[in-house]
């Protein structure tokens, strides 16, 4: 779909050809320490990255060809003339993001330092597989037209409601890995890669929120945070000496499934705290009369779904605040649990539940400091994140650049101007084709053959 | 009406009746001496005007002074130049419409890093967060405007027919939500409709970008323009065709509502009800400056405005009697 500006660029015009081959392990270390800040002038690169002055220079002009950083603006001087600013051009490429939520879509344009720089979210029920990859495709081609000039894209990275287990060793997916029962063999993943000549990644929500959160809302500069996000499903993530704690095979943080008893009944975490529920308890407070507010509701043709009782507990109906605080207690029960174990500095309630009112966040609180040692409690901080669904467009963000600028995978490509020319790329988009016209042929083939 | 679209964080709508204050809420207002400024992306719409005037009239009630209204005439440079000199004067509140999601983010930052209360009208910056950057967003459910507006021209477009969408071409929540939303009611309700699309940058280029739109598109058979000052510019640049495409737009500014009532080209409006809107914004102000938690997005469903209707919700709207030119026309008054 887009043509790679900096095609023009791979081979060198004129002057004596350099060793580029193999400069391409200091190449990956010089344009990740500008990447990533550590450094802002050619003196700091030398002191930083310990090689000489000659070869950061050579290594600048092949970097400034190939369009990743650019020294185009004047640092401060401390002296003598002022030192050009070495920078990542953040903006040599896009990143599209994705966000499948059980009755949401989002979806979102980031640069190459992973910052957000349009979103739009929108209502959808995601159980009819082909309406809403159809409806991924028209919003993905909304954003890149909407841009003055069609950006080479890099990367989409998505975020879907379930554990994705994938193999940490690959750079990026070829296959669409099963993440709910109703998407088996939905071919996603393929299709996006196929259609937009990119690479792709996927992860849960859980995993992309708690990233998202770490790096643009309440838990920045946090070294150990516990994420819990409450709707249908209720899932954890966890951040660990600054990092992401991803597990044995990438599946933590299911708490939705632990058992937990409430009065006389006993069912999973999902199933007696979750949206379902709270949608579950508002009906029938609805059609029995019991809350007058969403009784109200009801009579004026609206559904009671959890969102309804949320803002009804928020205006003040008792019902509505009863069934908050009961959802309330039974996650804060789970949660403390997770505290008293973990330790975390922060805990951050998110999802659409904790988003609309203020009173589950309330209740999950009293439970924590409730059952919680004090030592745990000390310093605790229990926060309502702000992010909204946009944690999960910067987490997934995030996982791109993570992915693109790793150094065993940046090897492959960076002489060659563009992650969609990595030869394993290039190799997996070969193998879809044939893949892809293997089955159109058989699907063409007479009868009987 | 129920509200379909989502927040710009993808967040559920909070009615306005979330933000109600109470006499002894007004009580407590008066007794701060509140100071507030209101920055607007231009005040030049009939919108932006009564929009203002629901603000300034519910703060008056709540003994809010309003320091300063700020018209940016869409520009970001204005409206950065605004922001930084009210910042040195330490309101209360800053009341601000983001001219852009982009070039003026540092610019509202700066206002809730100094402490002061911002809330927003329609448009966030991207990355601000509602509770940490600002306090609230206010707006008109947009998704659902723009589904109006599409419902409202599909009944004029034939089979098979193409409609036109005039968009704005800067990021902007809004504009964007009504375009989106315009375009996924044509692909599922009418999917024999393709939507062809051209942007304007300024509303004095709507009308050529609407010509040659429909010079390269010769199927397009009605129009949609994303807010009713372009519109009218759109109405101006292909009442000379033959035949003139229907057009739906968003806003009954006084000019669009004449062209409904006269019979087109304007054939509906997905109405806002800026008052209102107005009235909510500053009760969002006064809920946040009592030290009391507001919702993260405050939504107000729309209007659906057709010929029919056109005369009540010009009152209901913009409270004040139609001209007495279009209640001639339309036959409601004999007499000149």
């Amino acid at each position: 779909m887009h043509k790679d500006k900096s095609a023009s660029n791979n081979q060198r015009g004129k002057g004596r050809p350099r060793n580029s081959e193999v400069a391409t392990a200091s190449l990956v270390a010089v344009l990740n320490h500008v990447r990533l800040g550590q450094t802002t002038t050619r003196q700091d690169l030398e002191r930083v990255s310990e090689y000489g002055r000659a070869i950061i220079a050579d290594r600048l002009a092949i970097l400034t060809e190939l369009g990743l950083v650019n020294e185009s603006e004047t640092g401060v001087a401390t002296g003598g003339r002022a030192p050009r600013r070495v920078q990542f051009t953040k903006d040599r490429a896009r990143l599209v993001v994705v966000t499948l939520d059980q009755s949401a879509i989002g979806v979102g344009l980031a640069d190459l330092s992973g910052k957000l720089l349009t979103e739009h979210h929108e209502a959808a029920n995601i159980t009819d597989q082909t309406k809403t990859v159809a409806r991924i495709y028209a919003l993905i081609n909304w954003l890149m037209t909407r841009q003055s000039e069609t950006p080479d894209l890099w990367g989409i990275s998505i975020s879907v409601p379930g554990p994705v287990l994938t193999d940490p060793n690959a750079a990026f997916l070829l296959e669409t890995p099963n993440f709910l029962p109703s998407w088996d063999k939905s071919g996603l993943v393929e299709a996006l890669m196929q259609r937009f000549d990119a690479p792709v990644w996927m992860n849960s929500n859980v995993d992309a929120m708690t990233m998202g959160e770490l790096h643009g809302g309440t838990g920045i500069d946090q070294q150990t945070m516990l994420f819990i996000k409450v709707g249908q499903r209720i899932g954890a993530g966890l951040v660990s000496n600054g990092q992401p704690y991803r597990g044995a095979v990438r599946a933590t943080g299911l708490i939705g499934q632990l058992p937990v008893t409430s009065g006389d009944t006993t069912g999973t975490l999902d199933a007696m705290a979750g949206a379902n529920m709270i949608k579950a308890r508002g009906t029938e407070a609805a059609q029995s009369g019991e809350s007058a507010y969403l009784a109200d509701l009801l009579l004026r043709g609206t559904d009671i779904t959890a969102i309804e009782v949320c803002q009804a507990a928020q205006m003040g109906d008792a019902v509505s605040t009863e069934i908050i605080v009961q959802s309330g207690r039974i996650i804060g029960g789970v949660v403390a649990t997770l505290a008293n174990m973990l330790n975390p500095q922060l805990i951050v309630i998110a999802g659409s539940i904790a988003q609309t009112n203020d009173i589950l966040l309330a209740s999950v609180r009293e439970a924590v400091y409730g059952a919680s040692h004090p030592l745990v409690t000390r310093d605790l901080r229990i926060l309502r994140s702000q992010m909204g669904n946009s944690a999960a467009l910067l987490g997934a963000a995030g996982i791109a650049v993570s992915a693109l600028f790793d150094p065993t995978f940046l090897k492959g490509w960076i002489l060659l101007g563009s992650p969609t020319r990595h030869p394993d790329f290039l190799h997996g988009l070969e193998t879809l084709g044939s893949i892809t016209q293997q089955a159109n042929d058989g699907a063409q083939a007479p009868p009987g053959r | 009406m129920k509200i379909v679209g989502l927040g710009p964080h993808g967040e559920s709508a909070s009615p306005p009746e979330r933000v109600t204050l109470l006499p002894q809420d007004i009580t407590a207002a008066c007794a701060k001496k509140l100071r507030v400024a209101i920055v607007m992306h231009t005040l030049e719409s009939n919108w932006a005007r009564l929009l203002v005037q629901g603000v300034i009239g519910t703060l008056g009630e709540c003994g809010a002074i309003v320091i300063d209204v700020v018209d940016c005439n869409f520009s970001s440079a204005t409206q950065i130049d605004a922001l930084d000199r009210l910042r040195k004067e330490s309101p209360d509140a800053i009341i601000s419409l983001p001219v852009n999601n982009t070039t003026v983010t540092e610019a509202h930052l700066a206002i809730s890093e100094a402490g002061i209360k911002l809330v927003l009208i329609d448009n966030v910056p991207t990355g601000m967060l509602p509770g940490k950057d600002y306090v609230s967003l206010v707006s008109a459910d947009n998704f659902g405007l723009g589904r109006i507006a599409a419902e409202l021209l599909s009944d004029h477009l034939p089979q098979g027919a193409a409609a036109g969408v005039l968009a704005y071409d800067a990021d902007f929540f809004a504009t964007n939500e009504r375009e989106i939303a315009f375009s996924r009611w044509m692909e599922v309700n009418r999917p024999d409709v393709a939507v062809k699309t051209a942007t304007f940058s300024t509303i004095g280029d709507a009308g050529h970008e609407a010509a040659q739109l429909i010079n390269d598109h010769s199927e397009i058979a009605g129009l949609f323009v994303v807010w009713d000052s372009p519109c009218i510019d759109v109405v101006r640049a292909v009442s000379k065709r033959n035949p003139i495409p229907p057009i739906t737009t968003v806003d009954l500014g006084h000019e669009v509502a004449e062209s409904l009532a006269k019979g087109g080209p304007v054939i509906g409006v997905a109405g806002q009800r800026p008052f209102q809107q107005g009235e909510a914004v500053a009760r969002t102000t006064i809920t946040t400056l009592l030290d009391r938690n507001c919702p993260d997005w405050v939504a107000l469903p729309g209007l659906i405005v057709s010929r029919s209707n056109v005369i009540e919700s010009y009152q209901t709207i913009w409270r004040k009697p139609m001209s007495r030119e279009i209640l001639i026309e339309l036959n409601l008054l004999k007499s000149k």
